[in-house]
């Protein structure tokens, strides 16, 4: 597909820029990469540029912001298209001054040639900018980058800081309601019987909605809302049974893997489980409808923009160009937003309403109703010749469709790169059996951090840990001798040389290591545990080398990488989100504890170790992959137990002490 | 009912429900939306503001308890376009993901340096401890704390 110009960049006759991405911000920091990008390449001040993303009437069609992709698919489109628009800018001031473009450059949003200095938007004034932004442009030399490759702060810093980052719960309209949806006992309940006689006497109360299924007050206020709606009496009918596909999926066939495992000189297997976790943003789920008979605009925060323009447009039974999605700061999201279920609420309150409505659910609607990650079992055999070389490796995988995203592909390459991402291990393995099994749930589901890779990777690299141990080998050297991608094995020499890996750790401490190349790249981590005589871990220190190509903004990826071994280590140390007979069970912080101040490590020490000689590749997932099994790891070796199971309470670490 | 508040140094008088909470006046009737909704039991930090020098949850709060007090929201404690060395801090050390929990750090953050200028790590940490963050940046923000205890 062609990218056009003005699909791109816009310059204002002030000289202002915007930049237009299809892409969100969620707080991993791409528009500030975005904005980077595009003024080094125009030439420009940075302040001068604003990055509009994810604004369905403005930007580009964008799939979906997913998979730390967004730097690696946007970065050159944005570098092109800028360099094309400088190109331009040259060009014209060539025209006006009547010479040619070689006597000419640019300078800090002019072209200048000697004294004359042509600011950009004189030159944009009578035409805009133009045109399909072709393969090969000429960039500037990496000298006079400005920007990129520099530690830089988030553009929205200021505005988060003074409180006036506006989040779709914030959004403030004329004549604005407030809603709130009356939830069944279980998920996917259908309604028999509404009496709402209570609730519409209450005060504040304008509407009492039902659609189908769904129940919801609309009223002046937000507290009127919520009162009128825990007030209405709905009889509901039992919930929905388990969902999603079962199917066996083949994503690496050996037809004489149980002979090669049978054969090996040494064989393990092991059984490692992962809980359903919540995505528990602390803002949760919001978004503000205004829908009229002629269309309808829906302001909030999701990972598919055009997603949830089509959905919304199917729910109201308008076309899609009438509905206009306008993003505001999102209030935290680890894939739950690519659910697009509170506009969809929202929408069809204020429709009923003929008002503009904003919807935020509540804490408890946030964990017992929005999507959460599905359970996880990974089943692991592996057996080690003589030299104790890794021989044959069976791995199963067992987990759940993620209802969500919509789409379950059967295909083993596609399923491989979903439901099935990073079952594969990077290392080299003669014989390789790996089977993802889909299983009905009875959650609702959603694509979160990483997808399956974070559970994957625990279960490998623990695997792979327990083999070193079994070879007698020590776990860097193990994973170094079946390694061939140089940039893996670099972060891991890397990690062991600033972790200080060998060294004699204190009474009752232990590090860890694990490993992963997540959608191209690598990275490893180091983990320092101790862990009390009663079971207790305590995450001391997590050291973390990453390559991801070129780097566009040091610190921006510092921030992303320490912030997904935090939250991975506050999965991993604390999370599970319990459920019964489709009931979930936690409704608040207290039942559904994460990592808070006390819990984070005393340092989290990251190297960004980009290889510049790359395409630049994310890094919103890949430092949540490996710390679960870093950390399992380092407890093995502060105190001999193998815990494989999480989250890891201090009385699965004693079992696995007294069995270790 | 009648309400008299005093935020932000400057009077404000509301007309609400009795069991209004201060966050849902702050955040409904006065439009000062940088104190954010996160949980509505005082668990979370995010809808803190500083009431008589201690943050306190503007969720647990009612309006009428907040009018014997005097109230700083985040939007109030900087002056004019100008950032205070708390927010600074934030911003140098990119102390922020989504920035949802940031206002409540910021509050926080503000009344233990107001009451201990230089506190240790550990009390930074203790101070926090109710201040949840998901996007993971509590190494920063208590880098954060303690930079802007050092101005």
């Amino acid at each position: 597909m062609t990218d056009l110009l003005e699909d791109r960049i816009a310059i204002s006759t002030d000289g202002s820029v915007t930049a237009l991405s299809g892409k969100v911000e969620f707080g991993q920091g791409i528009r500030t990469g975005f904005a980077q990008i595009v003024a080094d390449e125009l030439d420009v001040a940075l302040e001068r540029v604003t990055v509009l993303m994810g604004d369905t009437d403005r930007v580009p069609h964008d799939f979906g912001t997913f998979g730390s992709h967004s730097t690696q698919q946007e970065a050159p489109i944005l570098r092109r298209a800028a360099a094309f628009g400088r190109g331009q800018l040259l060009a014209r001031a060539a025209t006006r001054l009547g010479v040619t473009v070689d006597r000419l450059d640019t300078k800090d949003g002019h072209v200048v040639s000697g004294t004359t200095r042509i600011p950009y938007g004189e030159l944009v004034a009578t035409e805009p900018l133009s045109g399909a932004v072709p393969d090969e442009v000429a960039f500037l030399p990496e000298q006079r980058r400005r920007y990129v490759g520099r530690p830089l702060p988030r553009v929205e810093a200021r505005d988060i800081v003074t409180g006036r980052a506006t989040y779709a719960a914030d959004v403030r309209l004329a004549g604005m309601l407030h809603g709130a949806i009356v939830r069944p006992p279980v998920r996917g309940a259908k309604v028999k019987s509404v009496d709402d006689a209570t609730a519409r006497a209450m005060p504040g109360v304008v509407a009492i909605v039902r659609d189908g299924d769904l129940v919801g007050v609309v009223a002046e206020r937000a507290d009127q809302a919520r009162a009128a709606a825990d007030a209405v009496d709905v009889d509901w009918l039992a919930g929905r049974p388990d969902e999603g596909p079962d199917a066996d999926i083949p994503l690496r066939e050996d037809p004489v893997i149980e002979t090669a495992l049978a054969g090996a000189a040494t064989r393990r297997t092991a059984q490692y489980v992962l809980p359903s976790i919540a995505n528990a943003p602390i803002g949760p789920g919001a978004a503000v409808a205004d829908v009229t008979a002629e269309g309808a605009t829906i302001y909030g925060a999701t990972h598919r923009p055009f997603g949830l323009r089509e959905g919304v447009a199917k729910r109201l039974g308008l076309s899609e160009e009438t509905v206009h999605f306008a993003p505001r700061m999102s209030s935290g999201t680890y894939g739950r937003s690519s659910s697009i279920d509170v506009a969809l609420e929202a929408a069809v309150l204020s429709k009923r309403a003929k008002r503009p409505v904003n919807l935020q659910w509540t804490r408890e609607e946030e964990f017992a109703y929005s999507p959460s990650r599905p359970e996880v079992t990974l089943e692991v055999s592996g057996g080690l010749d003589a030299n104790g070389d890794i021989v044959a490796w069976s791995f199963d995988e067992h987990t759940a469709n993620l209802h969500t995203a919509g789409w379950f592909d059967p295909d083993p390459e596609r399923a491989g790169g979903t439901q099935g991402r990073n079952a594969i291990p990077p290392y080299r393995i003669p014989h390789l059996n790996v089977v993802l099994h889909m299983e009905p749930t009875p959650l609702r589901t959603a694509n979160f951090r990483s997808l399956a890779a974070a559970e994957n990777v625990f279960a490998i690299e623990s695997f792979v840990d327990e083999l070193a141990h079994a070879a007698g080998q020590d776990p860097v050297a193990f994973r170094l001798r079946h390694l061939d991608d140089a940039r893996l094995r670099a972060t891991i020499e890397a990690v062991a040389a600033r972790s200080g890996w060998g060294r004699t750790p204190l009474a009752r401490h232990g590090l860890g290591i694990a490993c992963t190349i997540y959608h191209g790249t690598p990275v490893t981590q180091v983990a320092e545990v101790e862990v009390s005589d009663d079971g207790v871990v305590r995450l001391v220190a997590v050291w973390a080398v990453v390559d991801p190509g070129f780097v566009i903004n040091p610190e921006g990826v510092r921030n992303q990488v320490e912030g997904g071994i935090q939250q991975s280590a506050s999965w991993t140390m604390f999370e599970e989100l319990r459920h019964h007979d489709g009931r979930i069970a936690a409704t608040s912080w207290d039942t559904y504890p994460i990592a808070t101040f006390r819990d984070a490590p005393e340092r989290i020490d990251v190297l960004v170790a980009g290889d510049a000689s790359q395409p630049s590749t994310g890094v919103g997932e890949p430092g949540a992959v490996p710390t679960a099994a870093a950390i399992a790891n380092a407890v093995f070796a502060a105190c001999g137990a193998r815990v494989r199971e999480l989250p890891m309470r201090p009385e699965r670490v004693r079992a696995a002490m007294a069995a270790g | 009912m009648q309400i008299a508040l005093r935020i932000n140094g400057s009077a404000h008088a509301v007309d609400v429900p009795r069991n209004a909470t201060l966050l849902s006046v702050l955040r409904d009737d006065l439009g000062m939306t940088g104190t954010r909704y996160g949980c509505g039991i005082g668990r979370c930090g995010a809808c803190f503001v500083i009431g008589d020098g201690r943050a306190v949850a503007s969720c647990l709060l009612s309006a009428e308890q907040a009018s014997r007090m005097e109230i700083r929201t985040v939007e109030g404690l900087a002056e004019d376009s100008g950032l205070t060395p708390v927010q600074e801090a934030f911003v140098a050390e990119d102390a922020m993901q989504c920035g949802y929990c940031t206002s409540g750090m910021v509050i926080s953050a503000t009344a233990l340096l107001e009451r201990s200028p230089h506190p240790t790590e550990a009390e930074v940490r203790e101070s926090l401890a109710t201040n949840l963050c998901r996007c993971g940046v509590y190494g920063r923000a208590i880098r954060a704390v303690l930079r802007a205890a050092d101005r």
